[in-house]
């Protein structure tokens, strides 16, 4: 049966313009970067086209490979933290707002499945929109004439992005508890935006290792440098949302 | 006497202090239409989705098709078609696409579908997607996805609601054929007492979350022909039959037979 769920929780999604919408968005994150750098390399020409004000710094901005391979991850962790929220709030409060929860809830399938099937959902969306972002660097970054590609900076790019679009899904479970617990989207993101905002404040801190969505923003880009009692932070978030949310769709009232 | 297929016994479900269902004892029997007649908020919806575990009793004792609820798994469910409040539906997705995910997850042979679609009439709207449907067809889809699987027990919660008056008569003609002919089990609620006295073998009038009549409908209906007699002038009796008149009237002029 829970091969009949993985399929009819990817059918949901034929003819929905929301995994397009989510495509566009993830790929400003690296459009964006090239944007800046396409401006630094050639500042005259982007001043004659009006992109850069005269109060403009980008001082702090080189146009190389390595520069893209470090920002890349950050932009995928930052943005992609709220992205991956909307994945995950779309799929599981999309059954309230539609009022076909009812419908799904009462089907003869173990409700624990369907929080996997939608799940794996969200991951298979969330790797091709990774996948994509990487490709669109190569191919701006390319496009640019961007210095400083190796093969090794290569495969750090892919890798760290890879990895930080995993740690971020690591931490989506939870925002699948509050959409049920809240039976719609709008918790789900407000509670998104929140554990950013709080994320990038506690970054600041010492207590960075041990915080999810802190982890997410700033051990990402070194990902070799990510301590093994973060990686269990993060394993034990996603437990902890897992349980919650078939532990919420199984015991509590479904009206 | 046939065997029980719903039992309920001191069905409880507050909210805090409102209790939105009180004390409620229900017995349906298998291949019977009982029609499950209330006012609005009397507590009809509640004792539904309790019955289809949806939400849990604060006290009391369900069993449905011999699964006592609040036990084991979800197993049980695939013997029980249901329709719950409104009509809903994937919109993004058609009509077939629609009854397709329920075939999956309910085991349905493929060509269940096909046949849901023409018993339903959804045929010229197949390929529609969902969010384009009429509510009526909305409402036909959702009794289509309810007999897909053909269950042993139908659940229907306001079966009529936002069909015309044809469609009325083919969805109460498709439920006498289900449960004369296929022994299929109906509980339906309602709060339209034409459509539940048209329909039901028994009928169970809840308020304020209690059962407080329930008898065949032949009997309750006479109790009903006395109550009006001693309680009402004869002018408001003929006033009452006009409109019984000017329905059958209507129902004839749209298709809906003599």
């Amino acid at each position: 049966m829970i091969g009949q769920v993985f399929v009819t929780e990817f059918a949901k999604l034929r003819g929905s313009a929301v995994p397009w919408v989510t495509l566009a968005a993830m790929l400003c994150g690296p459009a964006g970067i090239a944007l800046f750098m396409w401006i630094v390399l050639d500042p005259a020409r982007a001043a004659s086209l009006g992109l850069l004000g005269t109060k403009a710094n980008l001082a702090g901005l080189e146009a190389t490979w390595p520069a893209f391979a470090g920002y890349l991850p950050l932009v995928v962790g930052g943005s992609g933290l709220l992205l991956l929220a909307f994945i995950v709030a779309h799929l599981y409060g999309r059954e309230y707002a539609d009022d076909t929860s009812k419908n799904m809830l009462g089907l003869p399938v173990a409700r624990g499945w369907f929080v996997v099937g939608k799940l794996a959902v969200a991951a298979v969306w969330w790797l091709v929109l990774a996948v994509a972002a990487i490709g669109e660097a190569f191919v701006l970054g390319t496009a640019m004439g961007l210095p400083g590609l190796t093969t090794e900076l290569g495969v750090r790019l892919v890798t760290a992005t890879l990895l930080t679009a995993g740690a971020s899904f690591l931490v989506c479970p939870i925002v699948a508890w509050i959409t049920i617990w809240a039976r719609g989207y709008l918790a789900a993101l407000g509670f998104a935006i929140g554990m950013l905002a709080l994320g990038d404040l506690v970054s600041h801190t010492g207590w960075a290792p041990w915080f999810p969505w802190a982890i997410v923003l700033t051990g990402m880009a070194t990902p070799g440098d990510l301590a093994w009692a973060s990686v269990l932070v993060l394993l034990a978030a996603f437990a902890a949302g897992l349980a919650a949310t078939v532990l919420r769709l199984v015991y509590a009232d479904n009206p | 006497m046939s065997e029980a297929i719903i039992t309920a016994e001191g069905l409880r479900k507050h909210y805090g202090r409102v209790a939105a269902v009180d004390g409620l004892d229900l017995e349906v029997r298998r291949g019977e239409i009982y029609g499950f007649l209330g006012r609005n908020g009397a507590g009809k919806t509640t004792t539904i989705r309790i019955l289809l575990g949806l939400i849990r009793p604060t006290s009391g004792r369900v069993s449905v098709l011999g699964h006592t609820l609040g036990t084991g798994g979800q197993a049980w469910l695939r013997q029980v078609g249901f329709l719950v409040e409104s009509a809903s539906a994937y919109p993004n997705l058609t009509v077939l696409e629609n009854l397709d995910l329920q075939r999956r997850l309910t085991g349905a042979p493929a060509s269940a579908v096909g046949e849901v679609v023409e018993r339903l009439a959804l045929g010229p709207y197949a390929d529609r997607r969902a969010g384009r449907l009429s509510l009526g067809n909305k409402q036909r889809l959702s009794l289509a996805r309810a007999l897909l699987h053909q269950p042993e027990l139908l659940v229907l919660d306001e079966p009529a609601n936002a069909l015309d008056p044809a469609g009325i008569v083919e969805v109460r003609d498709l439920l006498r054929e289900l449960s004369r002919e296929h022994g299929v089990t109906v509980f339906m609620s309602s709060h339209i007492l034409a459509e539940v006295a048209h329909l039901a073998d028994r009928v169970g009038i809840v308020a304020d979350g209690r059962l407080v009549e329930e008898a065949p409908r032949d009997e309750l209906a006479a109790r009903a022909r006395d109550f009006v007699r001693d309680s009402f002038t004869a002018a408001e009796r003929e006033e009452a039959l006009l409109t019984d008149d000017l329905e059958r009237y209507f129902l004839a002029r749209t298709g809906g037979g003599r």
